[in-house]
């Protein structure tokens, strides 16, 4: 049976926030997908995944059910690569 | 005897319990890029007294820089980045040695320079830079401060490879996109695309500064113990909110992922020549060992409907980045169907024999040799 977690996702300027059940396969490129897709994020922008709850950075291809706990909170944050 | 105008000069400097002056202006720091967060980081770093700052940059000074360049004046337009921004950063503290190194840093920094350095800023402004001065110091051992910004978003990140042989790499948290976004340059698997679309990315003075501050901070280690893990910092500059995490090494990640610790470097002096396998440091079967090379070479040449072409000598044994993917229209019959075989791995036995006396047209190799990492660095001439 697969388990869910329940978490929270938000954009890095807090201005997009979603309650989320995850799947337990979930990774965090999937995520970032989802948010991408579901709040039209600037597509020509690419993006990470960090737990602000723990303080540790989501590796895109890491197992979320393996690292994320109920009620942690996922930051979609933008990779800046301008200098 | 210490010059009583330095000692004046950083006075205050020695009023604060936490900042060692001494330990700043022992420091050697590579700034890589003199765009608009290079400026700020030389700015601050001059300012601090650091020690050494080598500037890297091959582009020239545009006038649209001048908005976010603090050491640029409309007189430096058309001249060398690194050269105009040593040269402001100088007058800011004589005391402290600022040196440009103008050209592509690929071809400017190598392995034998860089263990000069205690840490390397990355201010560049491509995601192919940035694997590749991760490389250069995941290798070379050498504290990475990898710093980015767009209009609003400031981000800093700190890799303590000096520190830490187990610590993330650049590439740990990367995703795919962003290797998508550097093939999208290339074209048969190391030619430049001539029709490539550059991004530009608009950002502000106000993000560069926040940016600047951060990197030249985090690569003086102001503040604290020395890191032993690799840290990002991502800074709002609009609203002034910022997270800091920590970043793990990441399995199989295809920066740090290829080697269970950092190579063993060995200086060579990139001169191949056949020689008896029982006389070789590695031992027998020598010549029958695989090294990946830093820069994949042209290997072939030659078109599907003409056969071979007298064009092929210009190309192969070249670092295929030389070339963009023109050079895949056939000279003859005009249509592109030139096959270009590009390869970064060879033997030993094949580098001698394609570069009898040398020298082999890359930074370095890498190898496993009785199960330990090494990579040959094969720029010795360049390491002044």
């Amino acid at each position: 049976m697969t388990q869910s977690l329940k978490l929270y996702v938000r954009t890095a300027d807090q201005t997009r926030r979603a309650e989320l059940d995850l799947d337990g396969a979930s990774t965090g490129a999937d995520i970032i997908q989802a948010a991408v897709d579901n709040w039209a994020l600037p597509a020509d922008t690419d993006y990470t995944l960090v737990n602000t709850t723990t303080g540790r950075a989501v590796a895109p291809a890491e197992d979320l059910a393996r690292s994320v706990r109920p009620g942690d909170v996922l930051e979609v944050q933008p990779v800046l690569v301008a200098g | 005897m210490q010059d009583p105008r330095r000692t004046q000069r950083y006075r205050r400097h020695d009023l604060i319990d936490w900042f060692s002056q001494e330990q700043v202006s022992a420091a050697r720091v590579a700034v890589i890029g003199a765009g608009a967060v290079g400026n700020e980081v030389v700015k601050n770093l001059a300012l601090l007294g650091c020690g050494t700052i080598d500037v890297f940059d091959f582009d020239e000074v545009e006038l649209h820089n001048l908005t976010r360049g603090v050491l640029l004046r409309e007189s430096d337009a058309g001249r060398n980045k690194a050269e105009a921004v040593a040269e402001r950063a100088r007058d800011l503290d004589p005391h402290v040695m600022v040196r440009a190194v103008p050209g592509d840093f690929w071809d400017t920094m190598s392995l034998g320079r860089l263990h000069q350095y205690h840490c390397a800023i990355a201010a560049v402004d491509n995601f192919e830079a940035r694997l590749r001065l991760n490389q250069l110091c995941l290798i070379g051992r050498v504290n990475l401060v990898n710093a980015g910004l767009d209009s609003r978003w400031a981000a800093v990140e700190s890799f303590p490879f000096a520190a830490s042989d187990d610590a993330a790499c650049y590439e740990c948290t990367l995703p795919e996109s962003a290797y998508a976004r550097v093939a999208e340059r290339y074209s048969c698997g190391g030619l430049r695309r001539r029709a490539g679309l550059e991004r530009r990315i608009p950002t502000t003075v106000i993000t560069a500064s926040v940016a600047g501050a951060l990197a030249a901070s985090m690569a003086l280690r102001l503040g604290g113990e020395a890191p032993r893990h690799a840290q990002r910092r991502l800074l709002d500059t609009i609203g002034g909110a910022g997270t800091s995490v920590g970043i793990e090494r990441r399995e199989g990640c295809p920066g740090c992922g290829a080697f269970a610790r950092p190579p063993r470097v060995v200086r060579t002096r990139n001169r191949w020549s056949p020689r008896r396998d029982d006389q070789s440091v590695a031992g027998p079967g020598i010549v029958e060992q695989p090294m990946r090379l830093s820069d994949p070479l042209i290997t072939g040449y030659e078109c599907a409907a003409c056969g071979p072409l007298e064009e092929e000598a210009r190309y192969v044994n070249r670092r295929a980045a030389e070339f963009d993917d023109g050079i895949a229209t056939c000279p003859k019959c005009a249509a592109p169907a030139v096959r270009i075989e590009i390869r970064d791995t060879f033997t030993v036995g094949e580098l001698t024999a394609r570069f009898p006396g040398g020298p082999v047209p890359a930074k370095f190799a890498l190898a496993e040799i009785n199960g330990d990492p090494v990579c040959f660095d094969l720029e010795e001439n360049l390491g002044k």
